[in-house]
């Protein structure tokens, strides 16, 4: 058996062989990779269900605890689910019976079912807004509908439409880009989240906290028990400064305004298009939006519940430009209604005097100018020597135009120093060329033209900056783009003694508990470098503007005794286009406090005074009903 | 010799004196094991079901009860006596594994993947466990016959013709685990035997052609091929086999350095694991044990083989040697094959877990071989 001894020897080292090499793989396994799997275990046995929060609602300025006034609300909605897993081997069945007893096509049915979104455990909405019968008939007969149910959901209503659609935005799935940024919030794949207007940018108030269940499954998917629960935290409610009445009262003013403006001629002869405009009411004091109006608009509706091709179409075409919301989103020329803002700059540089008078010749020509570039006034009447206020109330160009020339010197004599192009500076000082920082998305800044700019425009300056950039900006033309809303802002600045405010259309924050969270605006702590008495100058011109100048006729039979108007007209050339029409105008019955700023401006609308000065009295008729007479004067005029 | 000393040592002599109980306190501590391993394996799901959560466990108790029967039998009788049957004892296990393929009498898994097995009441007996120890006796009997000092090739010849007709019956059972740990007990014994380097070779080569030959011909199932391969290249194969690999190498591997403790695994609580409380067995006690309880269950089973090759070289005769040697074998490949199985490093057979699975041949089997072993180490000296 000696030999035996080595040879068990031999059979043992076998063995030996066979430990240590599940020992090492064992090492690796349980300690140097361990980690991984851990996760890898846990990722598979924890399953978590999300439940969606309560959106959130939208309410007006008006709106109390007592009487909740709702412009953007939940609607309950009967959703028809169905589990693709529990149909069986009758699918084609039940899905006919599903869409004769819906209504919805059965290829549309095959195609959501198969949507890649859903998980094939999910309960997946095929029909929505189903009537009661509906449920009471599935709920019925459970052999005819084996894995369909019906569920009760919340969707978005919006009872405005088409109203205050641009303010209010809508909801839609979240996409990647605010995925990518909302990640850190919280956000998943599946959320509905705000798409535009204050939908969009209180998304983070409005949204509430999802609620997570985690959930220990097994391998068969099989529920074992609830490992935690939290509860859904609706989102807070936002309370607009918007007011639902003015803001229904300025839309009508605008279309009908607008409808009015479309039977009179331009200077060509042909009718005017007015297919355009916007209106926003603003506290003078506050910057709190009031009313904001655009049209054309659209229905949120169209987004949350899916658009027909018509309304695709529409949503869709450039020329229309439904989806703008044009006092925010687009910067238009804005005209005569510049020249007080310009006025107060000339003043500003010492090259006008609130005392000084200066004569409006028919026709300007720049000092030395010998292309023979003319600046015409709105008559070729030469109107004599006036004060800045006449100047406005009769809204003389040549007046403005020289200053213009005034400005040009200052940079031509020093063209590198540290403030050559002081008109451009001082109107920046007013919040021009920059998004005002509404509470509302996708805000443009309009543009001010100055040398360096022209510097870059190689079609439209050849030679750089000339004199006409100047002259054409005192007077609110050439390529000065603001949006209607900079100008109310800017009115406003005028009406409150110097305050730039932050627009905000939105209030205050009201928590799921029914108290104010947070408070929102108020910031008025910009200033423009005027004193009170040059202001006060200014109103007191564009009060004349209404009593006795281009506004005169919109204004005919106006207490203003009672609630002083003041404002300035404004017809600007737009290419290719009819004239836009402005008026912006100050508000209230204290003339030295005015209380509300207005801009109305309608595309294509023809003259200030004939089309935008009458839609701003129609609301002003409305946020002083006990004063305002609602008259609708028409007013041809041919002056600017 | 005086009479009162020859009593005295022939009383020294007893078999009942000299039972290893070293091995039956490893027997003892792996049948605890097994039955914690299996109760957390099963409670879970048995309770979910409505079901008693001893249910399993209980029966795995019952069954190593009988154990202990069948291992007091097999250590009372002298070993000696099966050599001298071991004609009787090959050809009856040879008509079982023929028998269990006839349909009405074996039964088998409706998948044809399992094992086949006779339903004896509640109980299945899977008759290639038996085999195993039946092929152990016959070859010890044919090699402890040998006059020469080192098999002839005429001897080895006889031996893997014996071999091979067991080998070919539980292969097409199908049950390549099996074939496995038989071709290994083979080897094994052969070794011992004192088989030449250069026939050992010669031996490894033919084996590893005929293993290509197989693969190569359709012997073998899909199934099977796809199982066999799953370690080598996890990419290649069906999401069914990935998946029981995937979920074998997550329990093992998440358990850590220290375990998740005693019915805390989480992928054996939530039965991840397919057939973790027959052959992944050993999954339980990676999850919830960690690195320190497997190795400390490894270092069981290495104190059981070291025990079955003491007792081979301690027997008192040839037969007595090869037949530990045999069971040694035996246990170290079964145990080898199936652990590299659950973590990823031996190809995915079925082959239980001796005294661990659950399942009552192997429980039987695994207690009879430890009763071989008694048998052998109580005659030493007689």
């Amino acid at each position: 058996m000696e030999k035996a001894t080595s040879r068990l020897r031999v059979l043992a080292l076998l063995v030996v062989v066979m430990f240590l090499a599940l020992s090492t793989r064992l090492w690796f396994l349980q300690v140097l990779a361990s980690q991984g799997f851990n996760k890898e275990a846990h990722a598979q046995s924890i399953r978590t269900v999300y439940t969606d929060p309560l959106r959130g609602q939208i309410l007006d300025a008006t709106s109390t605890p007592t009487h909740p006034v709702v412009v953007v609300g939940n609607q309950e909605s009967r959703e028809v689910r169905i589990m693709p897993s529990e149909l069986g081997d009758q699918g084609e069945a039940v899905v006919l019976r599903v869409s004769q007893i819906t209504g919805v096509p059965v290829k549309e049915i095959a195609k959501t079912l198969q949507d890649p979104k859903y998980l094939p455990t999910q309960a997946i909405p095929v029909a929505e807004f189903v009537s009661k019968k509906v449920k009471f008939d599935i709920a019925e007969h459970p052999e005819q509908f084996p894995g369909v149910s019906v569920q009760s959901t919340f969707v978005r209503s919006y009872p405005l439409g088409t109203t205050a659609a641009h303010v209010l935005g809508y909801t839609g799935l979240i996409d990647s880009t605010q995925l990518d940024d909302w990640k850190k919030l919280g956000y998943g794949p599946n959320d509905i989240v705000g798409k535009n207007g204050v939908e969009l940018s209180y998304e983070q108030y409005l949204h509430g906290q999802q609620g997570v269940t985690r959930l220990l499954v097994n391998s068969d998917g099989d529920v074992l028990s609830t490992v935690s629960s939290t509860k859904p935290t609706p989102g807070d409610d936002v309370q607009l400064s918007l007011n639902d009445h003015i803001q229904r009262l300025a839309q009508k003013a605008l279309l009908a305004g607008m409808q009015h403006a479309r039977s009179y001629h331009d200077q060509n002869g042909d009718l005017l298009r007015a297919d355009a405009g916007t209106v926003v009411v603003m506290d003078a004091h506050t910057g709190g939006i009031v009313a904001m109006v655009s049209t054309p608009s659209y229905n949120p509706l169209w987004y949350e519940r899916g658009a027909t091709a018509a309304q695709s179409k529409y949503l869709n075409n450039g020329n229309i430009g439904a989806v703008n919301d044009r006092a925010i989103q687009l910067a238009y020329t804005p005209g005569s209604t510049f020249k007080p803002i310009t006025g107060l700059a000339a003043v500003k540089e010492g090259y006008a005097s609130l005392s000084g008078s200066y004569d409006c010749v028919g026709k300007y020509t720049h000092p030395g100018d010998t292309s023979g570039a003319q600046f015409v006034n709105w008559t070729s009447v030469d109107l004599g020597y006036m004060s800045i206020a006449t100047a406005l109330e009769k809204s003389c160009d040549t007046v403005f135009d020289a200053f213009g020339s005034d400005f040009y010197y200052t940079w031509a004599n020093n063209p590198l120093g540290a403030n050559a192009d002081p008109l451009q500076g001082d109107l920046r000082q007013w919040g021009f060329e920059q998004p005002t920082g509404i509470d509302l998305p996708f805000e443009t800044g309009g543009l001010i033209p100055d040398p360096a700019w022209a510097s870059d425009q190689k079609t439209l300056f050849p030679y750089g900056w000339v004199p006409g950039g100047d002259i054409l900006t005192m007077i609110g033309s050439g390529y000065v783009q603001v949006t209607p809303l900079q100008l109310a802002r800017a009115y406003a600045a005028i009406a409150n003694g110097g305050h730039l405010c932050t627009p905000h259309v939105v209030d205050q924050i009201i928590g799921p508990d029914g108290s104010v969270a947070k408070k929102i605006g108020g910031d008025c702590d910009q200033t423009v470098p005027y004193t009170a008495d040059q202001l006060s100058y200014i109103r007191g011109a564009l009060g004349s503007v209404v009593t006795g100048g281009t506004a005169q006729c919109a204004f005919a039979g106006f207490p203003l005794s009672r609630v002083m108007v003041a404002g300035k007209t404004g017809t600007a050339e737009r290419a290719n286009k009819q004239d836009t029409s402005w008026f912006a105008s100050m508000v209230g019955p204290n003339p030295d406090k005015p209380d509300y700023v207005i801009v109305t401006m309608v595309e294509q609308g023809g003259f200030g005074g004939q089309t935008a000065a009458p839609i701003t009295r129609q609301v002003i008729d409305g946020l002083y009903p006990k004063i305002g007479d609602a008259s609708t004067p028409s007013c041809v005029t041919t002056d600017r | 010799m005086d009479l009162v000393a020859t009593r005295t040592f022939a009383q020294e002599r007893r078999p009942i004196r000299h039972v290893d109980w070293f091995l039956l306190l490893i027997t003892l501590a792996l049948c605890v094991v097994g039955l914690l391993l299996v109760y957390s394996a099963t409670s879970q799901t048995l309770r979910q079901g409505g079901f008693d959560p001893f249910d399993r466990a209980n029966k795995q108790a019952i069954t190593m009860v009988l154990g202990v029967f069948v291992l007091l039998l097999l250590a009372a009788v002298d070993y000696r006596f099966l050599k001298i049957y071991a004609g009787f004892i090959y050809i009856a296990s040879m008509a079982s594994l023929l028998l269990v393929r006839l349909p009405g009498i074996g039964s088998t898994d409706p998948t044809g993947t399992a094992q086949r097995w006779f339903a004896v009441g509640p109980f299945q007996i899977t008759p290639s466990e038996f085999t195993k120890l039946a092929l152990i006796i016959t070859l010890g009997a044919v090699l402890a016959n040998i006059r020469t000092p080192e098999p002839t090739l005429r001897d080895i010849g006889k031996v893997l013709l014996l071999a091979a007709i067991p080998l070919g019956l539980v292969f097409l059972g199908p049950d390549i685990g099996t074939s496995i740990a038989i071709t290994a007990i083979v080897v094994g014994m052969l070794i011992v035997a004192g088989t030449k380097l250069r026939h050992l070779i010669v031996l490894c080569l033919v084996g590893i052609i005929g293993i290509v030959l197989v693969f190569q011909t359709n012997l073998i199932k899909d199934f099977q091929r796809e199982r066999l391969t799953a370690f080598i290249n996890s990419q290649s194969v069906s999401a069914d086999v990935r998946y029981n690999l995937d979920q074998s190498l997550i329990a093992v591997g998440s358990g850590g350095l220290l375990g998740k403790g005693y019915l805390h695994g989480i992928q054996t609580n939530l039965d991840y694991v397919p057939e973790q409380h027959t052959d992944f067995i050993f999954t339980v006690a990676g999850e919830e044990f960690g690195f320190v309880g497997a190795i400390a269950l490894l270092a069981l089973y290495a104190l059981l083989v070291w025990r079955a090759i003491r007792i081979a070289w301690l027997a008192k005769d040839p037969f007595g040697t090869y037949v530990a040697a045999g069971i040694a074998s035996m246990f170290a490949i079964q145990m080898f094959v199936n652990v590299g199985m659950v973590i990823g490093i031996m190809p995915i057979t079925g082959i239980p877990l001796p005294f661990l699975s659950y399942g009552g041949t192997s429980i039987l089997a695994s207690f009879a071989a430890v009763g071989l072993l008694q048998s052998i180490h109580m005659r030493r000296f007689t």
